[in-house]
């Protein structure tokens, strides 16, 4: 299957930068390389003086800040629609599109929580009203926790400093969330 | 996770399209440069729209239109830190592979698998081995039978090789470290007993 990547090039001013645990000096390019090669585990709490994408603690490159995320459900209907387009045209759609699409299809139509577009429609609007990056947004979205315990597990970024998330707002937000799914 | 990405290129649009309407002839293009592969903005899965296109110039001395475009697509872009449901690929000594279905280059190795644990040889599949995890005396086996979640650990993109002998591994633009050995993370069926859900999946 991953014989089918290639990679091409795309200009964008997103910096791919790994810096390891017990290094605090600025690594020359061909050091970093090198390093890459073998297995560091990181972990979230060590800072360097360099920029440092981490979702934990929602250290994201300013464009996916504002990059619109999608949850599995919404992209589960984008891709049937798509899916459904091609059917109109020819009676074989499957012959035309390319793995990927149809294996992300079969992705997230197994892995999203909600099918019907209204109860979709509904989720984004309930997680839009609590202050959410879009990131944080989409994760809960795709699992779906049932407590606020759970949520923080998966989303650490929710109760860091200077964030209004009390316990009892992500219950009540994780509540209505299940009612959703309960009617869908 | 997906998400929707903007972008803006100059798509040259070969003369046999120019009968298909605009709009189909550059998507077409569109897909054959993009889908599959690997961005820097992530993986593309597909084309969502195409928002204006302008231009139409034809270039002396070169036959394809070329159109200044700004479309949209969607793209599978993992973050660090972020939790991710997947299946399970394969295991040998070194690790866990986990696949996605459209991506399957996601390792968890052996430092990141939660122990204590033993590695051992799989009795129903003689070329490959087994991870358990032995927490209070009970045993967890890693394999099919779930949904795995994992967390990113990191991500790299490792260079085009310029030479690949013969029988090495398919070349990959973009691997995924991950981690199961934290609350919450690893086959569900360790923090919950498989859900409905799972149960009623068919093994693909």
């Amino acid at each position: 299957m991953s014989s089918c990547l290639n990679f091409y090039n795309c200009s964008t001013s997103l910096r791919w930068l790994n810096k390891f645990l017990f290094t605090s000096a600025p690594l020359l390019e061909k050091e970093r390389r090198e390093e890459k090669e073998k297995l560091r585990i990181r972990f979230p709490s060590a800072m360097s003086g360099e920029e440092e994408e981490n979702a934990a603690e929602l250290k994201i490159g300013d464009e996916f800040l504002k990059a619109k995320c999608l949850m599995n459900c919404e992209v589960s209907l984008i891709l049937e629609h798509k899916y459904e387009q091609l059917q109109q045209v020819s009676e074989d759609p499957m012959n035309q599109v390319s793995q990927v699409f149809e294996k992300s299809l079969q992705y997230v139509k197994r892995f999203s929580r909600y099918k019907n577009p209204d109860a979709v429609r509904q989720v984004r609007e309930i997680l839009s009203r609590h202050q959410l990056t879009e990131f944080e947004l989409c994760v809960l979205g795709n699992l779906c926790p049932e407590t606020a315990e759970e949520a923080v597990a998966m989303v650490p970024s929710l109760k860091t400093k200077g964030r209004a998330h009390s316990d009892e707002a992500i219950e009540k937000m994780l509540n209505d969330l299940s009612l959703v799914k309960r009617f869908e | 996770m997906f998400c929707l990405s903007e972008m803006e290129d100059t798509v040259r649009v070969p003369p046999d399209l120019l009968k298909l309407p605009l709009e189909v002839a550059i998507k077409k293009v569109l897909q054959k440069l993009l889908l599959n592969k690997v961005l820097s903005i992530g993986l593309c899965v597909t084309i969502y729209d195409i928002k204006s296109a302008e231009g139409g110039f034809v270039l002396p001395g070169d036959g394809p239109a070329t159109y200044k475009v700004r479309f949209r697509i969607v793209v599978f872009r993992p973050f660090v830190g972020e939790v991710i449901a997947a299946r399970f690929k394969e295991s040998d000594s070194n690790g866990l592979r986990l696949t996605l279905g459209f991506f399957e280059d996601i390792y968890v190795p052996a430092p990141l698998i939660p122990r204590p644990n033993r590695c051992e040889p799989d009795p129903y599949n003689r070329s490959q081995m087994r991870w358990v995890w032995i927490f209070e005396e009970q045993e967890y086996i890693i394999d099919h039978s779930c949904q795995i979640n994992f967390r990113v650990e990191n991500i790299s993109y490792p260079p085009v090789p310029t030479e690949q002998a013969e029988d090495a591994k398919p070349f990959a633009p973009m691997v995924i470290t991950g981690t199961i050995d934290d609350d919450g993370l690893g086959p569900v069926s360790w923090w919950e007993g498989c859900s409905e859900r799972n149960n009623e999946d068919d093994d693909t």
